[in-house]
């Protein structure tokens, strides 16, 4: 489409929303007795978990001889898996978090997956540091408590010791951070719940009753954990880079690491992000709330930290070669060349090539294909730490001591098992939470909604809109008064006893039809292929519906819309039905003409003194 | 009623003392006590079962079961001496001197003792021969005689072919005597037999039987050559070799260095020509090796001239030519190796008397022209010396093959092993097991089970060296006892006494306490101290003997100053170069022999000095550079690819290894692997190759040209390497620019092949060279390369200081004060025979893994010894490089433990605590040297479940979980648990027991205090051990030489082992 004026951006939930339609949208997955899909997405996750569980138990029992690591490579699948979970681990916060402060208001779609996904990625990860020892019984060294054996502490010099404060932190921080978001929500589950549910969630909610002053301090402490957690999202990555940045071992001991490392962790996080969040909106039929904006959105970030990722990974090889440093040389000439380049240049078409698709938009908006690359991008972001970790430790030094280095079943059982375990909570959360938080994304739906003239945007005459708008306006005046979510009086239910619920509900009803049968994605592409035909909805009064009877007609450029007469489009609305009636299409022919000339200044002037398309 | 003294009331009415409530409480049914109840009589019966009964019941109950279980306990026995021993105090090691001797093998050693129990051999310094050294062999004996697979008792086998289980010493005695009475012919089948008293036993026994005939030979045979020093000099020994003397060595196929006839003393020598104590008037000897194969030595050698198996005698021949003159015709050997060898005829002429040829080939002619040789130059005297003869090996070939015969013809009625194993290591050994079948009685004087052993019907075990008294005398004049260090284990008995037994002899009184004793102690008084005047009783001579070890007792007979007898028929006896296209070496190792050695875990896990592969062995086969980036092996085999090797008919399946220096169209494959029915380290480890031996003129020749070899059959799935990169800068010629460059280095990347964008791609010079590890230099650039790695190291230094935390504000002075132990490393004098990797084994409680483990790089050698080729691609030369923790004064290691677990000692050690560590591998990682090792698996079997515990070698319980292999440990050093790191600590209990010693008899520690485990068993010197501040010290000397360097100085890490830089000698007009 070459609209050349977009000052405001496209709605950040689709489907003309109401409240009650939010709260009923994403409620409903807790409620319902899950689908097919669902329980074998359960069934493998949990078979997958129980032989992870199998091959841990395997390892505590009988040793890390188990795994092939050896003399020369201490670590190998154990930390790779450890920093990538870790990595994955970070756009959770940093979309909660980071974005909050920014004021990303498009992050209220995805912020709670994604925090659910921080918290099981970081449990995920934390794992691999207790198994990976000789002896997990000892664990409790690392700790600095009160013991009997002296002065005897941790010692504070190690990166390993940073680690498991930054990450026990970084985890808790998290976890509050979540749960804080869910709260309103919980309420708004036991609200619309019964019995045993009911008592479960009024537990889990607090006792919350959407009083002024629990919107008021729960939006406090959401900043002041935004506040807490947006150092943490820099920290815990940079700590992580550490482990390796303060060692001695070429390829390891490098300034570059820490920044690299966070960019790598956010590149990798939002990739995963995607993939969850494309599974879940399919699954859980929630494709208004993460719009295909939501999907570019993250695509864009994960292109900057993936440039970000490859300008690293060039400037390593620039300051090996640069340092004149024959073991730093070597190191970066044998990622790469070495037995283990297949890592190296799988972490490079993966990281950094591939990511560059997403310059182009139509790959930005396809949604198959951002599925595709976020996995790609994960596998890369492995393969990244792979490299770092193992392909370094493998030649080092002195060359009599180099090795090789393949994983026994042992250890692809764990890392496959810790895939189980992320996905078994991430299925048991969306049964028992909002996948969306749906007191934020009620809090984005007008404002970025109505006041939305762009494209996507519904005519004001669109008879839908009657009811919507009305609703939003009762509803701002509750938002007001700070209910926006939570309790009944705040999803709009009990409004439906007012004046406008008549038409609330029809309005409803189209909403949803027109969300189902006329998929985001349809829209989209039309809107960006737009080769023949024109976007009519340029023109005041005529919405999607109205466009697609007038296109069926025959009408599809503004040119040809601009040379029918009021009175045949009239016909072909009468045509539809009684309930486009109401459309008055006098104006249209002209505002058309004025589109198909490229007058679009003059356009808008007069579109903001008509009403809804009418002349008034 | 008064009032509760005890403040204890029940209610209100008690606090109160209501009348009714006391006089109810007093005649209350429950309040008796238990002892009343009991002590009444019926007071229980006439009682109905209360809760209170039901708790006396239960306690009776549960005491009577806890008294009963506690019966079964097994009772731990640490029961204290009733009456002290004067020699032993709990916690301090006895040393006792003795001699390790098995077969021809031999060193004086010094038997470390703990609480009676033999744990650790040390060299014997005083001894003249070994000079304190000692070999990885020696080392090892000790954990020999804790192994669990040796004979425990005298056995006489059932109709059915069993060993019984209960026979006496009595039972077998009565049957071996009734044999012997009865029989036509006897033989006793002996390796060579260093001591004098066993063969005063021998002698009485054949004297009592007539027709017994004793029977001499040597696993690795060396009869060709005592047969021609019988033929050139009248006398039928060995001369002693004096490497220290000679200024040029040419060696063909002599493994002098690792195996050949007493190594530990050749090393010994040969290294002090070797050491370089000053740049200026920097000396050296050069030594040539002429073979095929990469053996020990020849990895040791200035020039190595490559010739094939079948072109040693030519070689010789043709050496003898230049040599002497004579105009022998050897045939033709390749064009190279007839130049080098023109020119060495040359060095070694210029050389004269201060020159030496040997020869380790077991060809009669070869032997006579070397002798030749030899004594054309003047080296009869001072280079080889027939006073002080070696006695170490006296076998025969011919003497078996003469048994075979008669046994044959039925002639021999009984056969009696004396420890030997001619089934498995004479060439003929199944043409021997086929003949036994014919003998009646066949008595295996047997320490373990063995081929020879299970083909016989009694078995009539022996003690342990360790066990047993005895003498030695491995050269003319150098005599040396044997003393037991513990009591023997088992019901065995030394074979000199069975010997004397069963030949019921006069001279032995077999009912005193300890009869071989007195038998030793008379037969010395005899010989020995009838021989020397020093000594004026018998008394004292022994005292002095028995604790010294060894006596010098004058040069012994011979001297021989020239050939008597010519080469005579020399020529004729030579082998003649074959066109065969493949052609093999097979040679002994230094860790195995020729199988004797197989059973001891200690020496399976010792990688082979040169291949660095364990548990097995390994065809060596020629790796060529393709001139562009990559070395390909014979038929494009890799390391561990398994081959079918077809050896005069016989074919074996055999994995292979890339062996640099191995000269094309040859392989090379060890002997001593493959045995049957012999313990679980030995039995099924690798290929017997004894049966695929060569003969020539009756000798065993162990050179065969009739080999094929196929291309790839499978994949050794358990290929146990502990190196996989092995050179260091191997030169060749590029094939593109057709300049000289370094192969090694080109090759590092892969080389895809196919792939077409990666498929130019090669490694980048420098990368191996340019590394900070090996410096080396030749003899006659010395100077410069010194120069050069001055100005390096300048540069290091320079780099160091750069830091943000001075070393010099805050640590500098930190270890001036007090010891400071440190290392110093001499690559010159390492030759890689690998005695201080097992010494460290025995001192640290070091486990064995097994090969699977190795396999997989899970090995837990604290001390290894990387071994590096450079220089010439297809011809090599070598570096061992002794690596273990260099105990950085700025341990990358340390500041990474999360728990503290290895930290800095205030005296400069890198100390590691066991109980500390939860094992993260972080300070392994983050060790430049990787010398840090984890315990992957339940090593020690200190786990509680046994479960989990790994086997070495498919025996039956882990290797170290019973009791009996558990005694070798040191109890000064934990045993490590599963799960945590272990490193070498600088044998940190041998530095605090020197550091005691010294405080309690109040002086300052002296250098001689304390020395490293792999310090002493070193037999060239090697490695000083010791007190960086202490300026009068042996390392304080070392350290200041020129040469010396810090691995990987420049990464600031500061360690406290130095290293000299390797130099050679070689020629490079040899390799034109």
């Amino acid at each position: 489409m070459s609209a050349p004026v977009s000052p405001i951006r496209t709605p950040l939930i689709e489907g003309h929303k109401s409240y009650h339609d939010i709260t009923e949208d994403l409620v409903s997955p807790t409620e319902k007795i899950p689908g097919g899909t669902w329980v074998i997405a359960f069934l493998i996750s949990v078979t997958v978990l129980l032989f992870g569980i199998t091959c841990i138990l395997y390892t505590i029992w009988t040793g890390i001889g188990t795994w092939n690591l050896n003399r020369t490579i201490g670590w190998g699948w154990d930390i790779t898996n450890f920093v990538w979970w870790i990595g994955i681990g970070h756009a959770g916060t940093l979309i909660s978090a980071i974005l909050l402060l920014f004021r990303q208001k498009w992050r209220t779609g995805v912020n709670r997956a994604a925090e659910a996904m921080t918290i099981f990625a970081v449990m995920c990860a934390g794992l691999f540091p207790l198994i990976h020892m000789g002896r997990l019984w000892m664990a409790m060294f690392i700790f600095p408590y009160p013991n009997t054996r002296g002065p005897l502490w941790p010692n504070f010099n190690s990166p390993l010791l940073w680690d498991v404060f930054a990450i026990s932190t970084y985890f808790t921080v998290s976890l509050l951070f979540w749960y804080t978001g869910l709260v309103p929500d919980f309420a708004t589950v036991r609200d619309r719940a019964k019995g045993f549910r009911r008592k479960i969630y009024n537990f889990l909610s607090f006792g919350w009753t959407g009083s002024a002053k629990h919107w008021q301090r729960w939006e406090a402490l959401s900043l002041v954990l935004a506040g807490i957690a947006t150092p943490l999202v820099l920290s815990v990555h940079t700590i992580v880079s550490f482990d390796f940045a303060t060692s001695v071992i070429p390829g390891w001991h490098t300034t570059i690491f820490p920044p690299y490392f966070v960019a790598g962790a956010i590149f990798s996080g939002f990739a995963m992000v995607q993939t969850l969040m494309i599974m879940t909106r399919k699954v859980l039929n929630l494709q208004e709330y993460i719009t295909i904006e939501h999907i570019e959105s993250m695509n864009k970030v994960i292109v900057a930290t993936g440039m970000i990722v490859g300008v690293a990974y060039l400037t390593e090889l620039f300051i090996s070669w640069y340092s004149g440093y024959i073991y730093e040389q070597f190191a970066f000439f044998n990622r790469a060349l070495g037995p283990y380049y297949w890592s190296y240049f799988g972490m490079m078409l993966c990281n950094v090539i591939s990511p560059l698709l997403f310059f182009k938009k139509s790959l930005r908006r396809n949604i198959k294909f951002t599925f595709f690359m976020s996995i790609f991008i994960n596998i890369g972001m492995w393969f990244e730490r792979f490299v770092i970790i193992a392909t370094t430790l493998a030649r080092d030094y002195l060359p009599s001591s180099w090795s090789f280095y393949v994983p026994t079943w042992v250890e692809i059982g764990i890392y496959i098992g810790t895939m189980g375990l992320f996905f078994t909570l991430y299925l048991l959360f969306v049964r028992v939470a909002p996948v969306v938080a749906i007191a934020e994304v009620k809090s984005i739906l007008k404002t970025s909604g109505d006041q939305y003239v762009g494209p996507n945007a519904l005519p004001h005459d669109d008879h839908d809109d009657h009811g919507h708008d009305a609703d939003h306006e009762t509803h701002e005046h509750v938002h007001e008064v700070g209910s926006h979510g939570g309790t009944d009086s705040g999803d709009g239910t009990m409004l439906r006893s007012s004046a406008m619920a008549a038409p609330a509900v029809a309005a409803d009803a189209v909403t949803k039809t027109e969300g189902v049968e006329k998929s985001q994605e349809d829209k989209s592409s039309q809107i960006v292929s737009g080769t023949a035909e024109d976007d009519l909805k340029k023109v005041e009064g005529i919405g999607p519906k109205i466009e697609s009877l007038i296109k069926d007609a025959g009408i599809k450029t503004w040119t040809a819309l601009a040379d029918s007469s009021p009175e045949t489009i009239k016909e072909i609305l009468t045509a539809a039905g009684s309930r486009y009636q109401t459309h008055d299409p006098t104006t249209w022919p002209d505002q058309a003409r004025m589109a198909a000339e490229g007058k679009w200044d003059e356009l808008e002037k007069w579109q903001d003194e008509l009403d809804g398309g009418k002349l008034s | 009623m008064k009032k509760s003294q005890t403040g204890i009331w029940i209610g209100e009415k008690d606090l109160n003392h209501d009348p009714e409530f006391i006089k109810q409480a007093q005649q209350g049914e429950g309040r008796a006590s238990l002892v009343d109840a009991i002590g009444k009589d019926n007071a229980l019966a006439e009682k109905e079962g209360g809760r209170r009964d039901f708790l006396k019941f239960l306690g009776f109950g549960l005491g009577a079961a806890t008294m009963a279980a506690s019966c079964d306990i097994p009772v731990k026995r640490a029961m204290p001496y009733v009456i002290k021993p004067d020699d032993i105090v709990p916690g301090v090691a006895t040393y006792y001197a003795s001699s390790y001797v098995k077969g021809g093998d031999y060193c004086s050693i010094l038997v470390k003792t703990r609480e009676g129990r033999p744990i650790k051999i040390e060299g014997n310094a005083l001894s003249k021969v070994t000079h304190g050294g000692t070999s990885a062999r020696a080392q090892a004996s000790v954990l020999e005689l804790y192994d669990v697979n040796r004979f425990k008792r005298p056995a006489i086998k059932d109709a059915d072919g069993n060993l019984a289980e209960d026979n006496s010493w009595a039972a077998v005695d009565g049957a071996v005597k009734s044999a012997l009475s009865s029989a036509r012919g006897i033989r006793v089948v002996t390796n060579t037999i260093l001591s004098p008293t066993a063969k005063k036993a021998l002698a009485e026994f054949t004297a009592k039987y007539p027709s017994a005939k004793v029977v001499t030979y040597d696993p690795v045979s060396s009869a060709a050559m005592l047969d021609a020093n019988q033929q050139s000099f009248g006398d039928r020994v060995i001369p002693s070799y004096r490497f220290d003397k000679a200024e040029v060595i040419v060696s063909f196929n002599a493994d002098f260095l690792g195996s050949w006839i007493s190594p530990i003393e050749y090393a010994h020598d040969y290294a002090k020509t070797r050491k370089i104590t000053s740049v200026a008037n920097a000396k050296m000897s050069r030594h040539v090796q002429v073979e095929s194969h990469m053996s020990m030595t020849g990895s040791n050698a200035d020039n190595r001239i490559m010739v094939k198996p079948s072109e040693q005698s030519a070689a010789v021949a043709y050496l003898y030519n230049e040599v002497v003159g004579g105009n022998i015709s050897g045939g033709k050997i390749n064009a190279k190796a007839q130049a080098a060898i023109r020119t060495v005829a040359k060095q070694l002429t210029a050389a004269r008397g201060k020159s030496l040829v040997v020869c380790g080939n077991n060809n009669l002619g070869e032997q006579l022209l070397v002798n030749a040789i030899n004594s054309h130059l003047g080296n009869i005297g001072t280079t080889v010396n027939f006073s002080n003869a070696s006695l170490q090996r006296q076998g025969s070939d011919q003497a078996v093959e003469t048994m075979i015969n008669d046994i044959k013809r039925g002639n021999v009625d009984v056969v009696i092993f004396n420890d030997a194993n001619p089934v498995y290591d004479y060439r003929g050994g199944a043409r021997l097991a086929e003949a036994l079948s014919k003998v009646k009685t066949k008595v295996a004087m047997s320490f373990g089970p063995s081929e020879t052993s299970a083909l016989c019907n009694i078995v009539a075990p022996v003690h342990h060296p360790l066990e047993s008294w005895g003498d030695a005398e491995p050269k003319r004049g150098h005599l040396s006892l044997i003393q037991p260090t513990i009591k023997p284990l088992f019901p065995t008995r030394q074979a000199e006494m069975s010997l004397l037994t069963w030949s019921s002899s006069p001279n032995v009184n077999l009912n005193a306490e300890q009869p071989y004793y007195d038998y030793l102690k008379s037969a010395w008084q005899t010989t020995a101290f009838a021989g020397q005047s020093t000594f004026a009783t018998f008394r004292g001579f022994w005292d002095q003997a028995l604790h010294d070890g060894v006596i010098t007792a004058g040069n012994g007979a011979s001297i021989a100053s020239g050939i008597s007898n010519g080469i005579g028929n020399a020529a004729s006896l030579l082998a003649k170069p074959s066109s065969s296209e493949m052609e093999i070496t097979f040679y002994e190792t230094v860790n195995l022999g020729n199988g004797q050695f197989a059973n001891n875990p200690w020496l399976m896990e010792m990688p082979d000095p040169v291949m660095r592969t364990v548990w097995g062995n390994h065809l060596a086969i020629p790796v060529n550079f393709d001139g562009y980036e990559t070395f390909v092996g014979l038929n494009d085999l890799k390391d561990g690819d398994l081959v079918e090797l077809t050896v005069n008919g016989n074919t074996m399946t055999v994995p292979v290894v890339q062996q640099f220096g191995q000269m094309d169209g040859t392989v090379a494959l060890a002997l001593g692997y493959g045995r049957e029915n012999s313990g679980f380290a030995a039995s099924g480890t690798g290929v017997d190759v004894n049966g695929s031996l060569g003969e020539n003129g009756g000798y065993t020749d162990y050179n065969v040209s009739s080999v094929s070899i196929s291309g790839k059959v499978g994949e050794d799935d358990a290929h146990a390497s502990v190196q996989y990169h092995h050179t260091m800068g191997v030169r060749d010629i590029d094939s593109v620019t057709g300049e000289e460059f370094n192969a090694d280095e080109a090759a590092l990347a892969p080389g895809y092949g196919s792939v077409p964008f990666v498929k130019n791609i090669r490694g980048f010079q420098g990368s191996l060279v340019e590394r900070s590890v090996i410096f080396k230099s030749n003899l006659s650039v010395l100077a410069d390369s010194v120069d050069e790695m001055k100005h390096k190291r300048e540069e290091f230094e320079h780099l160091n200081e750069q830091t943000l935390y001075p070393f010099e504000e805050y640590q500098a002075d930190k270890y001036k004060e007090g010891h400071h132990w440190g290392m110093h490393v001499d690559l010159n004098a390492c030759t890689g025979c690998g005695a201080c990797t097992v010494a460290c084994m025995a001192e640290n409680n070091v486990p064995v893994v097994g090969k699977k483990q190795v396999n997989r790089h899970q090995e837990m050698t604290w001390l290894r010894i990387d071994r590096y080729f450079y220089g010439d691609a297809e011809n090599p030369n070598t570096v061992y490089q002794p690596m273990m923790c260099q105990h950085c004064d700025n341990a990358p290691c340390e500041n990474v433990c999360p728990v503290n677990a290895t930290n800095h000692s205030s005296e400069g050690l890198n100390q590691m605590t066991y109980n500390r560590c939860v094992g993260t591998r972080y300070c392994a990682n983050n060790c430049p040297y990787k010398v840090r090792r984890f315990n992957w698996l339940d090593y020690t079997t200190a786990d509680i479940f046994p479960a989990n515990q790994p086997t070495v070698n498919g025996e039956e319980i882990p290797y170290g979980a019973d009791d009996l292999t558990r005694m070798v440990l040191n109890p000064d050093v934990t045993v490590r648990t599963r799960g945590v790191i272990e490193k070498c600590s600088f044998c940190v209990q041998r530095i605090q027991e020197g550091k005691l010693t010294a405080k309690k008899e109040r002086r300052a520690l002296r250098d001689a205090d304390v020395k490293s485990a792999c310090m002493t068993a070193c037999p060239t010197g090697a490695i000083t051990f010791g007190d960086q501040n202490n300026k009068k010290g042996e390392l304080y000397k070392a350290n200041q030489s020129p040469l010396n360097y810090i691995v990987l100085e420049e990464i600031n890490v500061r360690s406290s082992v130095q290293y000299t830089m390797k130099v050679n000698n070689r020629d490079e007009s040899l390799d034109a």
